[in-house]
């Protein structure tokens, strides 16, 4: 049974052939929109790679983003098949050298893999010291990637286990079917992780098939950010060699529902939640109106809304942001706890009061405030490496936090914010009616019913 | 889903001598920005300077920490920094101030201090220290005060109480420190009813004091920093520290058990080992336990899990002293009774036999990985710094438990296993449901 399963691997393996030569990255000098201390190139087999060294603990972010639909690119969706084909390809043995879940682990790192609708990324925190075996073994991994039968079942072990834990999760439950409300089509209708069983339905042919497609290099755009050298990305080994894949994938395209309706579903307690589309990546500045009307409401501990809920119904769970994407953005809010309806009503006074212009004094203070956030989270090389990945593939690079340090697109789009552009960003986003989510628990059967 | 130790190890001896083939050349070692330290008269303040970096952040120790506590005043420590964190400066709550003016507080409660910590952009945070430096000087204890402090303890203490882990933690440490350092960080539901501003006047004037204090700062250091750090210690009245208790209860041969019971899905065990302080000639070896002893049998899963997802896991506890270990095993991924009985039987073979050059060279990498990648926020990085310099590490003490560990030898693990690893407590906490026939 072994044997045959080596078989199998080898196979698959070769036919996707490294490309033994010229395996270095062609970095070029960077771009003027990223800052001076960050390099910005092409690999030698397709590509983006983005540098950032910096001072610090000396440890390195290695990522990788793809856009990729988490569906799949069949006419029928395949929930959680992005997220199942990252893990499988982490999990299995290369030609050369080890799985890379195992290289990490033996690093004493993180390996992290996330799924969005339209993207995949593949996180790597390690020591510095480490960094360019990491992008070697990365980079093995997931520009040639190999699917051996172990690397499917151990992969798809986890991910049922990690559905399993998500499911519990209201944040992720809410988010998601806001995302189902808001869309009737595309990769955005469906979670990016869905139940255990759309795990176990999915094959290993499926599988192959997905990180064929997806996770080639002229898809990628690998991040390396920490205490490296500036030179690391030259450890990244090449692309295949049959030349078919030389053109990366396009956005997905959503379809918006053209009346979205309330949404009601069951979950294991009484949640909430409402959402609407918003600013395109490509309209920086109410993207970032939105970011801030964002933090301003519902920043933990310190947001309007945040600290009025934890101040009136402490075990209340409440969280509300703008995901930044391609076309359209989401602004959305989920609230959890048994005291779901009146927190929801502290939610709708919020937005109420964005809609008109703050007085100078409150828009100072919640400014001051934004802008630590952002710095904040800008401080280690994993939300470095996060911002630089995710506005790459949701296609405006230049525009994410931290490139082009305070110089950059993101802080000028802030520092251009006033009240009253604010107050028009949410009138224009925001009064219209949201897709409303209700959770509720499964009622118990009736007595004498079937269990 | 269960994990089938018996199959795990001889895995891991498998992957230990695979290691051994693959001859890895040697990388220079890892070091933090080398840390400075500066004498502000009464105090001190330590630093890693990241010049790059687009914040900057203080730790404030004050030595006012559990083990200073009496025992009929639990949670006092935490009352007095929650009342700290409303007191008005200018008539805004500080922790208000900081955030309006750009910047965050937050404070930890731990075995030897209590530590706040302040993050702003750079060029604000003497400003912020100073405004903390006046709320430390004149703390606001009214009734009004404590009630709204309680009621934010009380929160956090069902949140404490609902995580097994927590909870099994805490009781090994109740059993283990016979000081306040046992106590829970925030107190209980009941010893918070009975603390009135009376007891957190009393607990503030008896420890808050200049000799009291320490800093520790990282990222991107502006000037007036230590003036700023003078005067928060300057604010404080003089005179000598009490001395406390900086001891254990030795723990027993025949392994004491301690059970409790919660709204938990599964079983959740915690073993609970003493263990050496940082400034120990033994602090690298037990680091290299801590991840062997975490790793060898987790579910080696390709992505990184967290606590709740994982086995096995470890914590080395060395907030009090003396330190301690502990290795917890999660009921609803592993059968407790199974994996309590191999961790015991590895750490016994670990005292009996010296690790292999490769397994050493295997589980050193691992516990500086994990090291490294748990201590990368300014907020992780300052208090590392500032704890284990206060603990005989020097003033680059973070580069210093690194180098500890790099010259950690297998005749030092297998030392260590003896010493500390030989007798544990063990804390049991169970689902309610099996109360009654337990």
């Amino acid at each position: 049974m072994s044997s045959h399963r080596r078989l199998r691997a080898g196979a698959l393996g070769a036919f996707l052939i490294l490309t033994a030569a010229a395996a270095a990255a062609a970095v070029v000098p960077g771009e003027a929109s990223f800052g001076p201390e960050v390099t910005v190139g092409k690999l030698s087999a397709g590509g983006t790679v983005i540098v950032r060294p910096s001072v610090g603990a000396p440890v390195a972010a290695v990522e990788l983003w793809y856009r990729a639909p988490s569906t799949g690119f069949g006419a029928k969706p395949l929930p959680s098949v992005a997220r199942l084909a990252a893990q499988v390809v982490a999990a299995s043995k290369p030609l050369v050298g080890g799985a890379l879940g195992t290289v990490v682990h033996d690093l004493g790192g993180r390996l992290s893999i996330t799924v969005y609708s339209d993207s995949v990324a593949v996180a790597a925190v390690v020591p510095a010291t480490a960094a360019r075996a990491v992008v070697k073994a990365m980079t093995t991994s997931f520009f040639a990637p190999v699917v051996t039968d172990d690397g499917f079942g151990l992969g798809q072990r986890d991910v049922e286990q990690e559905a399993l834990f998500t499911g519990f999760d209201p944040e992720t439950a809410v988010r998601d079917a806001v995302f189902s409300g808001l869309f009737s089509g595309g990769p955005q209708h469906y979670p990016a992780l869905g139940e255990p069983k759309d795990v176990s339905a999915i094959g290993i042919g499926d599988v192959r098939s997905f990180a064929t497609r997806a996770f080639r290099a002229p898809n990628a755009t690998l991040v390396i950010s920490g205490a490296v050298d500036p030179n690391v990305a030259d450890a990244a080994v090449g692309g295949r060699a049959d030349g078919s894949d030389a053109a990366p994938e396009p956005p997905a395209v959503p379809t918006l529902a053209s009346a979205p309706g309330p949404v009601a579903k069951t979950f294991v307690q009484p949640s909430g939640g409402y959402g609407w589309v918003g600013p395109a990546i490509a309209d920086e500045r109410a993207a970032t109106a939105m970011d801030f009307i964002a933090d301003y409401l519902f920043r933990s501990d310190d947001g309007y809304v945040a600290k009025a809920v934890a101040g009136r119904y402490p075990d209340a769970f409440l969280v509300g942001n703008f995901i930044t994407l391609h076309d359209p953005g989401v602004m959305f809010v989920a609230y959890s706890g048994k005291d779901a309806g009146a927190v929801r009503a502290l939610v709708d006074e919020g937005f109420a009061k964005v809609r008109t212009p703050l007085d100078p004094q409150a828009f100072a203070t919640a400014f001051a405030e934004f802008e630590y956030h952002m710095r904040s989270d800008l401080q280690t090389p994993t939300q470095i490496a996060d911002n630089f990945g995710w506005y790459s593939v949701e296609g405006d690079p230049g525009y994410a936090p931290g490139a082009g340090g305070e110089s950059g697109a993101y802080f000028k789009a802030a520092d251009a914010l006033t009240p009253d552009f604010v107050a028009t960003v949410a009138q224009k986003y925001l009064a219209k009616d949201p897709v409303v989510v209700t959770m509720r628990p499964q009622a118990p059967a009736p007595k004498g019913g079937k269990p | 889903m269960t994990l089938d130790f018996k199959r795990a190890l001889p895995a891991l001896a498998a992957l230990v001598g695979l290691l051994g083939l693959l001859g890895a050349a040697p990388s220079p070692p890892p070091r933090y920005p080398q840390a400075f330290a500066t004498d502000l008269g009464v105090t001190r303040l330590v630093g890693e300077a990241d010049t790059d970096a687009p914040v900057a952040g203080v730790q404030i120790f004050v030595a006012a920490g559990l083990d200073r506590q009496a025992a009929n005043q639990s949670g006092v420590s935490a009352l007095v920094a929650e009342c700290l964190e409303r007191t008005p400066v200018d008539g805004v709550p500080l922790r208000d101030a900081i955030a309006a003016d750009g910047g965050s507080i937050t404070y930890t409660v731990d075995g030897r201090s209590v530590h706040y910590y302040l993050e702003t952009r750079p060029e604000r945070l003497p400003a912020a220290v100073t405004l903390f430096g006046r709320a430390l000087a004149n703390p606001d204890f009214s009734s009004e005060t404590i009630a709204a402090a309680r009621t934010a303890l009380v929160k956090h203490i069902g949140e404490f109480e609902s995580n097994a882990l927590s909870v099994g933690i805490q009781m090994f440490r109740r059993s283990y420190y016979p000081s306040g350092a046992g106590a829970p960080a925030l107190g209980s539901t009941t010893t918070l009813a009975q603390l009135g501003s009376a007891d957190a006047q009393a607990f503030y004037h008896a420890t808050y004091k200049r000799a009291a204090i320490s800093a520790s700062a990282a990222g991107n250091l502006a000037p007036g920093l230590g003036e700023a750090l003078k005067s928060v210690a300057s604010g404080l009245a003089d005179g000598p520290l009490a001395a406390t208790q900086e001891s254990a209860r030795a723990i027993p041969a025949e392994a004491p058990r301690i059970v409790a019971h919660r709204d938990v899905a599964a079983p959740w065990v915690v073993v609970g080992f003493a263990a050496p302080a940082p400034a120990s000639k033994d602090f690298g070896a037990m680091l290299v336990l801590q991840a062997l002893l975490a790793g060898a049998f987790d579910r080696n899963s390709t992505t990184t899990l967290g606590f709740v997802e994982r086995s096995v896991g470890a914590f080395y506890l060395y907030d009090a002293s003396p330190a301690s270990l502990v290795v917890y095993v999660n009921g609803t991924e592993a059968d407790p009774s199974v994996s309590l009985r191999e961790i015991l039987v590895v750490s016994r073979s670990l005292s009996l036999k010296p690790l292999g050059a490769t397994a050493l060279g295997h589980f050193k990498a691992a516990a500086e990985g994990q090291f490294l990648t748990e201590s990368v926020n300014l907020s992780d990085r300052s208090y590392l710094l500032g704890t284990f310099a206060s603990q005989g590490l020097g003033a680059d003490s973070i580069n210093a438990a690194l180098g500890a560990l790099e010259g950690t030898t297998a005749a030092d693990v297998q030392r260590v296993a003896k010493r500390y690893l030989q007798r544990y407590i063990v804390a049991l906490v169970l689902p309610r449901q099996q109360n009654a026939g337990t």
